[in-house]
């Protein structure tokens, strides 16, 4: 008897990066094989600070716009605040170019001990204002069951989406226009567009479709409230950490011995449950190792080679012991028995497009389609 | 130097964690199982557990969610809240309750009291006493479950709690609960030095050294709530316990 074996697929690995067609079977390579990731990072309008501070004069523009908007305030701007290097570092920027943030952590009900002792000595010795804001945790439960069992893949566009909706609000309310972000190019810049989806309709679709309760105090913004936001109220996003170098090292360094930060392995790991969903969910269930999207950001900015990226990826991805423990207390939080979440886990993934979703333009006027290339066209000139 | 046990008291409503304002104003500050995980890695001496709905709607201690918490704590856990019968005591106690707090029961059914100290020893009973001053200035016993002041006297309702079987007396200030004004230590000093059995103070905690005031005006432990739950003018909610060498170096060794 004769098998046909199938041909094992052969990913296709970025000449400079490492990431590979697994990853995103969409990205594309040039003639020298670096990836269509790469080269959106190469195009991203930043500066480079090999040689002197070529931001210094945009920088400095940007503080005193911050300042002058908050004369007579508490406040000239807001900052989120999880405790990991970010906004742990951002925190520390902000303070020592003289702003006066408001620093909100939003709590969602998964924070480590080492996330809550970091925040609480970044306030403490910058002496910045704290703000919580705390999710209903019953209902925010509720919602991660409702993902899980939607089988989709980016369970954290439930913290996501109400961050960035909790924080603008917050803004809002207290006159506030700018919000400095930890999000940065240096290390974070090249993400694999199939791991990520943040639409408040999809989110919306999922819990009627999964939840056992409607959403009520969630922070959420729709279409129209964050056009509100940001025409009506302007409040503005600014990345701050892409005027000044970010070299991850240095600022963990910095944040060690200025503020008694404490390290807690992997990037966003300071949430119990995001350890667990880049160590072990998004790995087990997905076939995504995050860390690659990381890794690769940290070789574009020339913080890492390629070689030691690699070798870091050899490392595991979740202390054995600590999954076990992780595990046990997800579970637990979750509600869910071990069998359950087994076979939660061994359901086949589904995209979030097989649920509700805000249609691109062409999906919902799917007549015009015809246009679609005509439109390319005009755009590339 | 002496060390003395250092308390944060959770308060369950709904399920979910509160903190109160002179016993209103209800804030929620989140998940209690996530909260005892936190406090557990913060090593603290003991967490108090209040479930301050369960006597007031005549509910039963919710054991599940008892458990689940009491999974997360590696330190000794005190619940209270909802206790009428031995059996439901007996329950708590084998997954993983190291003591009961009654309260209602010690207006309704004192042999209860009584009864758990003979089954379980008094160290694993504890009675607390809410305390509110009335118009005329002077302490009397508030009945939380019934919203109001009665006429009896803390002192006298201490006692009698020890003399039923008390193995602790967990002593709490309406008036200054979630001031962080600092402790009464009129009221602890009151009723520390007249009764045989360990005193808990709570209420009004703001720092380390309210502690150390607590501890000299005859108390063997002291709780806070808002303390270890809140940070800053804008009460963030934000987990917090004192390094022990805060603890030692303005605690213990000033005692």
């Amino acid at each position: 008897m004769t098998t046909i074996e199938k041909p094992v697929t052969q990913a296709r690995q970025c000449s400079r990066c490492i990431l590979d067609t697994h990853d995103d079977p969409g990205m594309s390579f040039d003639e020298q094989g670096v990836c269509s990731y790469c080269n959106m990072y190469d195009a991203l309008p930043k500066y480079d600070f090999s040689q002197g501070d070529p931001a210094k004069s945009e920088r400095e523009a940007i503080i005193s716009k911050i300042k002058a908007s908050g004369k007579g305030k508490d406040y000239d701007c807001l900052i989120g605040l999880s405790g990991g290097v970010d906004s742990t570092y951002l925190a520390y920027q902000a303070h020592k170019m003289g702003l006066r943030p408001l620093a909100v952590h939003f709590d969602n009900g998964w924070n480590s001990e080492l996330a809550v002792k970091n925040i609480e000595n970044v306030v403490s010795k910058l002496g910045i204002d704290l703000y919580t804001y705390v999710i209903d945790w019953e209902e925010f439960r509720d919602m991660q069951v409702a993902f899980f069992k939607a089988s989709v893949i980016d369970i954290e566009a439930l913290t996501d989406h109400a961050i960035y909706a909790a924080l603008i609000k917050l803004a809002s309310k207290n006159k506030i226009k700018y919000m400095l972000s930890g999000n940065n190019i240096a290390t974070e810049a090249i993400l694999p567009s199939p791991w990520i989806y943040k639409d408040f309709t999809n989110i919306k679709d999922i819990q009627k479709r999964f939840g056992t309760r409607p959403i009520k105090s969630y922070p959420h913004l729709g279409y129209f409230q964050r056009l509100y936001y940001l025409n009506i109220k302007q409040v503005e996003t600014i990345q701050i950490l892409n005027y000044m170098p970010y070299d991850k090292d240095d600022a963990k360094k910095t944040i060690i011995e200025e503020l008694e930060w404490r390290d807690y392995g992997g990037k966003h790991y300071e949430s119990i449950f995001t350890r667990f969903y880049q160590g072990y969910i998004l790995p087990t269930k997905f076939k995504v190792d995050k860390r690659k999207a990381h890794l690769s950001s940290l070789i574009c900015s020339g913080q890492l080679t390629k070689e030691e990226a690699l070798e870091e990826l050899k490392l595991p991805i979740y202390d054995p012991d600590l999954l076990e423990e992780d595990k046990e207390f997800v579970l637990k939080k979750l509600k869910f028995t071990e069998k359950e979440f087994d076979e939660l886990m061994k359901m086949p993934p589904i995209p979030h497009k097989a649920y509700g979703h805000t249609k691109s333009f062409f999906e919902q006027y799917p007549f015009l389609k015809f246009l679609r290339p005509l439109i390319k066209n005009i755009r590339r000139y | 130097m002496r060390r003395v046990r250092v308390i944060p008291v959770l308060l369950l409503k709904n399920g979910g964690l509160v903190k109160s304002v002179k016993f209103k104003d209800f804030k929620y500050v989140g998940d209690p199982i996530n909260a005892v995980k936190i406090f557990n890695e913060k090593e603290v001496d003991e967490i108090v557990i209040l479930d301050i709905d369960a006597s007031k709607e005549g509910r039963e201690p919710d054991l599940d969610k008892i458990k689940e918490i009491a999974s997360e704590a590696f330190i000794p856990l005190a619940y209270g809240g909802g206790i009428t019968r031995i059996e439901q005591i007996k329950e708590l106690l084998f997954n993983g309750i190291e003591k009961i707090v009654l309260n209602q029961s010690a207006f309704n059914n004192p042999g209860l009291i009584t009864e758990a100290a003979r089954q379980f020893g008094s160290q694993a009973v504890v009675v607390s006493i809410d305390v509110k001053k009335n118009l005329f200035g002077s302490y009397k016993v508030y009945q939380h479950s019934k919203g109001k002041n009665t006429k009896r006297d803390p002192l006298d309702f201490a006692k009698e709690a020890v003399q039923l079987g008390a193995g602790e007396i967990f002593l709490n200030s309406v008036d200054l609960d979630g001031t962080q004004k600092g402790y009464d230590l009129t009221l602890v000093e009151k009723i520390a030095k007249e009764i045989e059995v360990p005193l808990i103070a709570c209420g009004g905690a703001n720092g380390v050294s309210n502690f150390r005031e607590a501890i000299q005006a005859g108390s063997s432990a002291c709780a806070a709530g808002s303390l270890f739950v809140f940070q800053g003018k804008h009460r963030a909610v934000l987990i917090n316990y004192p390094s022990q060498k805060d603890l030692k170096k303005e605690v213990f060794e000033q005692i």
